[in-house]
């Protein structure tokens, strides 16, 4: 009996080793070059911080859409990691607009 | 009977077709990561809140760890996740021996990683620094000094843990791919601790700069 389905069959992304070692490489590349802004080189605060976020944010990019294929794969999953990542930001915030703005820090913190 | 013709013998009788219960199951396992990353959240955000009180204390804590082994973690953790994707990409290719072969150095990669910091916990042990109020080294100044601690082994520690667990995981999934249980047609187990492995990744590419990097 042919059934035909509904939806078309997709096939699953498969990356090259090419392009996984690619990957790979640029990784291990931005690790040393974090390090060696963070170990070697006098970045005035606060950009020291915000460099070495922004080298890990491409990390993660990296690794979330490559290696986690989310560049291929069905975009909802893309959106459910950035909305925890927003939800983590608004965690943050929150929580300094009373940290930040104490009169006194509570001695025993 | 005709279900079980375009049914394969993996696909539960609730899902329309195989692609449709592996984006299902993809997807719960994301929805698993969101709240991952919530739970590594608030530790994250403990760091924030007293990275911003005492900056100092960061500043004069954070030599007591090794950036060298620390980066080396990062590497071997960066390479554990080449290897899971390639063995992903052999399981869609199906060379099960490539899969199996690429999920062992994934294994041994997280071993290294396990060891290096088990000697970094260890040497601390040895000075004193431990979390909290079992912290009696007296190298560091400043009087929060165990508090800088107790987030960095709240951090560290929970990221060990699920390095261990993934261990446990990726070697199931060696066996079950020694039994020949997946194919090109049906490695949904695999995709899904592969990312399970790729958020331990994820989560220690921050916990580096973070703590170690800290001038």
């Amino acid at each position: 009996m042919s059934t035909p389905h509904h939806h078309e069959h997709h096939e699953h992304h498969i990356s090259t080793a090419r392009q996984l070692w690619a990957v790979g490489t640029a990784l291990i590349f931005l690790t040393i070059v974090t390090v060696i802004l963070g170990k070697y080189v006098a970045i005035p605060a606060p950009f020291d911080i915000v460099t070495a976020m922004v080298i890990a944010l491409t990390k993660a990019t990296l690794v979330a859409a490559f290696f986690m294929n989310l560049y291929w794969d069905v975009k909802f999953n893309a959106i459910l990691l950035v909305t925890s990542v927003i939800f983590f930001l608004l965690m943050v915030s929150v929580t300094l607009l009373d940290t930040l703005y104490r009169n006194d820090v509570v001695p025993s913190f | 009977m005709s279900n079980e013709s375009a049914h394969g013998s993996h696909v539960q009788h609730h899902f329309v077709d195989s692609d449709h219960q592996f984006d299902t199951a993809k997807m719960g396992m994301w929805v698993f990561i969101v709240n991952e990353i919530l739970f590594f959240g608030g530790l994250f955000c403990a760091y924030i809140i007293y990275r911003t009180w005492y900056p100092g204390l960061f500043q004069e804590a954070a030599l007591q760890l090794d950036t060298f082994w620390g980066a080396v973690n990062t590497i071997v953790l960066i390479g554990s996740s080449l290897t899971v994707a390639m063995a992903i990409r052999s399981v869609q290719k199906n060379q099960i021996k490539g899969l199996r072969i690429n999920l062992l150095i994934t294994i041994a990669l997280a071993c290294v990683f396990m060891v290096i910091k088990g000697f970094e916990y260890s040497h601390k042990f040895e000075l004193g620094i431990l979390p909290g109020s079992l912290y009696t080294f007296e190298g560091i100044e400043h009087v929060q000094a165990p508090v800088f601690f107790s987030i960095y082994y709240m951090l560290t520690g929970v990221h060990a843990l699920h390095v261990l667990i993934g261990i446990g995981l990726i070697y199931w999934i060696y066996r079950r791919a020694t039994k020949g249980e997946f194919s090109s047609e049906y490695y949904t187990p695999v995709e899904i601790t592969g990312l399970y492995w790729h958020l331990v990744d994820l989560i220690w590419i921050f916990l580096f700069p973070l703590l170690y990097l800290i001038e």
